[in-house]
């Protein structure tokens, strides 16, 4: 059953973390393909602040804000760029974070990692402290999701969805479509900060390789699959596809076949990608088209 | 001392040469369809641990040849099954499929051939020595391959008619094809020259350091930062954008700790499109 509110809790963490990358792909039309650094970004902030002896919610929060202040400084240069090149600034940002992270032993312990990463309110370590995680981060989800309900209905969000429709548009209308961007991805990077913090502190132990190009392919399948551009896609796909992937522990493969799990399961999820895109583009759940602005 | 600046500086322009093979076959392609190809990467990859396998069969001078081949026949494959089909829709499509098609291909690699590091197990030989500076046997094919390959290219944008419909189709696109240039032709020209690039230069960097799943990857950010360097669509400008990442990330060895060697060109994308997104080496406008 611990383990039942593990894969949970995973799956939630994947839902703020995908529905984060929801807001700038889905709404906002940026391909952001280095978003996995502000999930790295909120995990390391948070993990070392508490370690350093702050209390681990004060740590969260700080680690937020450090998110969304590093996903403005990024977006400011980098949306001087438009569509493919914004993704190549973004992918080579995520890997400069995860280098970092690997380098700097003296902050970050490089490839050791940081182990003994406090839970927030009193919450035990180890598995006792599991279920009461999971309410936890069942909050969190449900407050998230109800902010970007929020926020994505609200004129702001609209707006949004124009500039990724077309931005000459958006101009005409009157609206500052970078002061627009910039804002989404802000908004983007502390959600995922967010979701790197509950990661930290719920795994208690984190290192580079949690961040890697992996994670970025993961986090676009969820919400890819799910439908880009809704509020319950990525949330769909989250679940889909961190479900999936527990599910795949419990077939019956003999040990010596072991290591083809993992390159079979990447296989999938890339042709998953082609196909949805060739066969599916707007995923599970559509967007529906007919909105009145 | 300045003995050992001049060796990075030649480290760097052989490896330069290299990283120029995979940016002038990436730019070719966007140049014609004006997207860029993240799975780009996998046939770098693909094309050495192809060399690997056909050379347990057959003499390894021999086993590159199919190993080409076959990263041919892929890059025609991503081109017919998956980027045609999507030429129409939206940009991000085409943009996610290739992401999705890159992982595809990357962890079908790590299926057939394990995570683990391999080599061609080429013995280390003597490098050579020339003015105090040490070249290895290997980076001189590397240097020379490279100069044959981009004087091939030369030779065809300057001479043939193959040539004259790359650089009209990188110039617009629409007036290429209302003049009458058989634009599929041209296409499967450019994916067959950034095919047989990207696996030249793989095998190259393979039998000089080793292969593992994640080169293609490495690489292909090298490459991006050429690419952006040069101008996107800009062959020249890729090729000193290849030669300078090179060097900029040899000569890096002497300032930054060696982790951040594959940082170097990544800033240097940031730094790019911060300051000149155009471009720096976008000097030869006309010559596309």
């Amino acid at each position: 059953m611990d383990y039942f509110y593990h894969i949970l809790v995973i799956a939630l963490i994947y839902v703020i973390f995908a529905s984060s990358l929801n807001l700038e792909l889905g709404y906002a039309g940026l391909y952001n393909f280095g978003h996995v650094a502000f999930f790295a970004i909120g995990a390391y902030t948070s993990a070392l602040l508490s370690l350093a002896g702050f209390s681990p919610a004060a740590s969260m929060a700080i680690a937020l804000l450090c998110s969304a202040a590093s996903g403005a400084l990024l977006a400011m240069p980098a949306l001087r760029l438009s569509g493919d090149y914004f993704g190549i600034a973004t992918l080579a940002f995520g890997e400069l974070a995860r280098l970092f992270a690997l380098n700097e032993r003296w902050l970050t312990k490089g490839p050791m990692g940081l182990p003994g990463i406090p839970r927030p309110l009193g919450i035990e370590a180890g598995i006792s402290g599991i279920p009461v995680y999971f309410i936890f981060t069942v909050t969190i989800t449900v407050a998230v999701l109800l902010i970007l309900r929020k926020t994505t209905m609200s004129p702001f969000g609209r707006a949004l969805k124009v500039v990724r429709e077309d931005e000459f548009v958006a101009r005409a209308f009157g609206k500052n479509v970078f002061s627009l961007k910039v804002r989404a991805v802000a908004m983007g990077s502390l959600f995922a900060g967010l979701a790197g913090a509950l990661y930290a502190h719920f795994v208690t132990y984190i290192s580079p390789y949690d961040f890697s190009l992996n994670e970025t392919i993961l986090v676009l399948l969820c919400v890819v699959l799910g439908g880009k551009g809704t509020l319950s896609g990525p949330v769909l796909g989250a679940f889909v596809i961190i479900f999936f992937q527990e599910l795949l522990r419990f077939l019956p493969i003999p040990t010596d076949w072991g290591r083809f799990v993992s390159p079979i399961q990447g296989m999938i999820y890339g042709a998953v990608l082609v196909i949805l895109m060739l066969k599916r583009p707007e995923g599970i759940i559509p967007e529906h088209r007919t909105l009145q602005c | 001392m300045s003995g050992y600046y001049l060796q990075l500086m030649t480290n760097g322009i052989i490896a330069g040469a290299v990283y120029a093979l995979f940016a002038v076959g990436l730019t070719l392609v966007y140049g014609v369809f004006r997207f860029i190809n993240f799975a780009h990467g996998e046939l770098i990859a693909w094309g050495a641990y192809l060399t690997l396998a056909f050379s347990a069969l057959i003499p390894f001078g021999a086993a590159i040849f199919p190993a080409v081949a076959v990263t041919v026949l892929i890059a025609l494959a991503q081109e017919r099954y998956v980027y045609a089909p999507l030429r129409k829709k939206a940009g991000i499509t085409l943009l996610i499929a290739s992401i999705g098609l890159s992982y595809f291909l990357r962890n079908g690699l790590r299926l057939l051939w394990g995570s683990d590091l391999k080599s061609f197990g080429f013995e280390a030989a003597r490098g050579l020595v020339f003015f105090g500076i040490t070249v290895s046997r290997t980076q001189i094919a590397m240097f020379l391959a490279a100069l044959i390959f981009l004087g091939f290219v030369w030779g065809l944008h300057k001479f043939t008619m193959l040539g004259k419909g790359l650089r009209a189709a990188a110039d617009s696109l629409e007036l290429a094809e209302i003049v009458g240039i058989d634009m599929k032709k041209i296409g499967r020209a450019v994916w067959i020259i950034s095919a047989v690039f990207a696996a030249s230069g793989g095998i190259l960097i393979a039998i000089d350091t080793n292969l593992e799943p994640m080169m293609g990857i490495a690489n292909l950010l090298k490459a991006f930062a050429a690419v952006l360097l040069g101008g996107a669509g800009n062959v020249w400008g890729a090729l000193l954008g290849g030669l300078f990442i090179g060097i900029a990330e040899n000569l890096g060895v002497a300032f930054f700790s060696p982790g951040y060697k594959d940082a170097i060109s990544f800033a240097l994308i940031i730094a790019i499109l911060l300051f000149k997104p155009t471009g720096i080496f976008a000097i030869m406008k006309g010559m596309r």
